[in-house]
Order: C-alpha cells, then structure tokens, then sequence
C-alpha cells in the first residue's frame, strides 16, 4: 500500500519519484505521509530542533485542512478577507479610474 | 466524501488571475498617464495591486502545497516544466537584447565614428568591478548547490547558512552595480552604446532582483521547516532561476563588458 511506497522514498535518501508505471490514487502522497515525513525528519536532527524556531507546520496543517467549506484565499478568516478587499478595491476601483482617465485622454484637445 | 481519482490538482476557485490581469492593465495605463500626463496615481495603484496579487497568489501556492498536501508527484512534474519553459521564455528575451547589442556593435555605423567603442566613449574596465561581479555570482552558483545538497541531506543548519550566504553574495553584486551605473562616465542617452549596455545590464540587474527576493522567500521558507529532504520545488525552482540569472551576466560579462570594450 501507500505505506510501503513512503518507506521505500526514505531508504532511497534523495530525491525519487516514481513517473513510470501508473498507480494514480497509491502515489499520490495523501497529506498525513507527507507531514510525518517532514516530522520525523525533524526529530531525526534533535541538536538543530531549535535552531531558528520550532516546528509550526503540522499546526498549520491543521487549520487549513479544517473542512470548513473556505477556499484557500479565505482559510485564515479575518486578516484573509481585509487583505483581499482592499486588493479587490485598489484593482476594481483603479480599473474605474483608468477607464475614466483613458476617455478623458480620448477627447480631442481644442487648440489654444 | 468523494476523493479524486486522479493525481492533479483542481485548484479553489480563486480572485488573483482577474486581479493581476487588472494590476497589469493600471500598470501599463498608468506608465501612459506618468509618461504623457505627468500623473503617478494609476502607476503607483497598478504597483501597489501587482505586488498584493503576487504576495497572496503565491501565499495560496505555499498553503496548497505545504498545508494541504496538494502538490503530488504528478502535480510538480508540471510545474518543473511550468518553470523550465518560464525560463526559456526569459532566455529569449535576452537574447533580444543581445541581438541588439550585436546589431549596433559588429557594424558601428559612421555617426559613431565607425568603430566600437563609439568615438567619446570610454568603457568600464572589464578586469575591474564587472569581474569581481562575475566572481560573486559564480561564488553565489556553488553556494546555492552547497544549500540544496543540505537540504537533500537534511541538514538544517547548513542549509539555512548556505542559502543565507547565497542572497547576501546577490545583494552584494546589486549594490556593486549600482554603484558601477552611479560611477561610469557615459548614460542610457549615449548613443547607441548607452542604450544597449544599460538596457541589457539593467534588465539583467532586476532579475537579479528577482532572483534574490526569491531566494529569501525560500529562506524564510526553509526556516519555518516548509520543505522535506524530498520535497523542496520551491526551493530548486529559484535555484533554476538563480543559476540562469549567473549564466545571463557571463555571456553580458563576455559580449558587453569584455569583447564590447
């Protein structure tokens, strides 16, 4: 199973994926293997665990893996949906007054 | 709940590409406006939204793939080729310039007094700064394979010092070449030799720019323990663009600077 797949990337060492042969729903790297590899190679390293900080991945996981119906721009809630008005209104509003801007630019100009 | 029978990646619904293609549309419009008008507002606007989208598309792909496990196998061979083919693209257009370059240089045309250097201009000397540039990117090349054989390695410490020393090594050719166009003795407006050299070196310097901003994302990145000994596309993607960037300045080094001279 997908179980044996993982064993097998992490007795290669480097870097390997499996592109011959097709085993579309076995390979592909369902979240919980991915994430206890990069845990477990945290631990594997205990001297450098705390250089620069600790581990925040798997919590994060966490968060944007919650099946609350958000789409991914919009995971984290609030500082999500003030970051995307205001680029919703600079752009929206811009493209208005660019449009604005570029009729007046259209006018013929009467000569002095 | 239905899973997907397939590897690939069918993505949320999401704002970024309209917003960017409306960032771009304020952008250029707004070179117009600041160009023939003298008016800075839909310039600075169309910047301002080009640099939000960017930050939050980019931001999605990291939660994609780091914090919801999207980006299977079969999902980065496509985007492997998604930046190779970027590449390529900027590689011809380079090669646009260089063209140019090319054009004006093995003809000088009379009005620069039929040779090359034109007549008036005294080129950099090529043994000078542009060599020591040449030196600190291919010192910043091996430096960037030194962090990526750490990260294969799981090597956490190195690799953060690697990578570190990789982006410093860039600003430090940046902030050279600012003061090399400070210095030299000729402008952009100095015939044709002008115009090629700094619209050649000048694009190279922003994508060096370029390069080294994404190099610090994968700095801040590698710290926060995103990639995986087997796992690290980001990381090898502006590695790709770091190594091509080196490889534009050596054939600028050779034509412009050095043969140009």
């Amino acid at each position: 199973g997908s179980y044996e797949f993982m064993s097998w990337k992490k007795k290669s060492g480097g870097f390997c994926f499996p592109h011959k042969g097709l085993k579309p729903i076995v390979s592909t790297e369902s979240p919980a293997l991915i994430f206890g590899t990069t845990t477990k190679l945290a631990s594997d390293l205990p001297a450098t665990d705390s250089f620069l900080g600790k581990n925040k991945v798997p919590d994060l996981q966490k968060i944007f893996q919650k099946a609350d119906g958000l789409p991914v721009h919009l995971k984290r809630g609030v500082p999500d949906r003030l970051l995307y008005r205001t680029t919703m209104a600079l752009t929206i509003g811009g493209t208005i007054y660019c449009l604005v801007a570029l009729y007046m630019a259209s006018q013929p100009r009467n000569q002095k | 709940m239905a899973h997907q029978a397939h590897s690939y990646h069918m993505v949320d619904p999401s704002p970024w590409p309209i917003f960017g293609a409306a960032a771009a549309l304020l952008t250029t419009s707004g070179l117009i406006m600041w160009f023939h008008y003298n008016s800075s507002v839909l310039l600075t606007l169309g910047l301002i939204s080009m640099l939000l989208v960017m930050l939050q598309w980019w931001r999605d792909i990291v939660r994609e793939s780091t914090f919801q496990g999207h980006h299977t196998p079969t999902v980065q061979k496509g985007l492997r080729y998604g930046m190779i083919l970027f590449i390529t693209s900027e590689a011809f257009f380079f090669l646009g310039f260089f063209w140019a370059f090319f054009h004006s240089s093995l003809a000088p045309t009379p009005e620069l007094g039929g040779q090359w250097p034109p007549t008036g201009i005294k080129p950099l000397n090529p043994m000078e700064v542009p060599l020591l540039n040449t030196a600190i990117l291919l010192a910043s090349g091996i430096t960037v394979t030194w962090a990526h054989h750490s990260i294969t390695e799981g090597n956490r410490k190195h690799a953060i010092h690697a990578l570190t020393l990789t982006i410093l090594l860039g600003f430090y050719f940046t902030a050279l070449q600012a003061m090399e166009y400070h210095e030299a003795p000729f402008s952009i407006a100095d015939s044709v030799y002008g115009s090629t050299f700094f619209v050649a070196t000048g694009f190279h310097g922003l994508h060096v720019i370029i390069g080294s901003s994404f190099l610090t994302v994968c700095l801040f990145r590698l710290i926060k323990f995103h990639f995986t000994s087997d796992h690290h596309f980001g990381f090898e993607a502006a590695a790709w663009y770091w190594h091509f960037v080196d490889v534009i300045w050596l054939f600028l080094y050779m034509t412009i600077y050095w043969w140009g001279s």
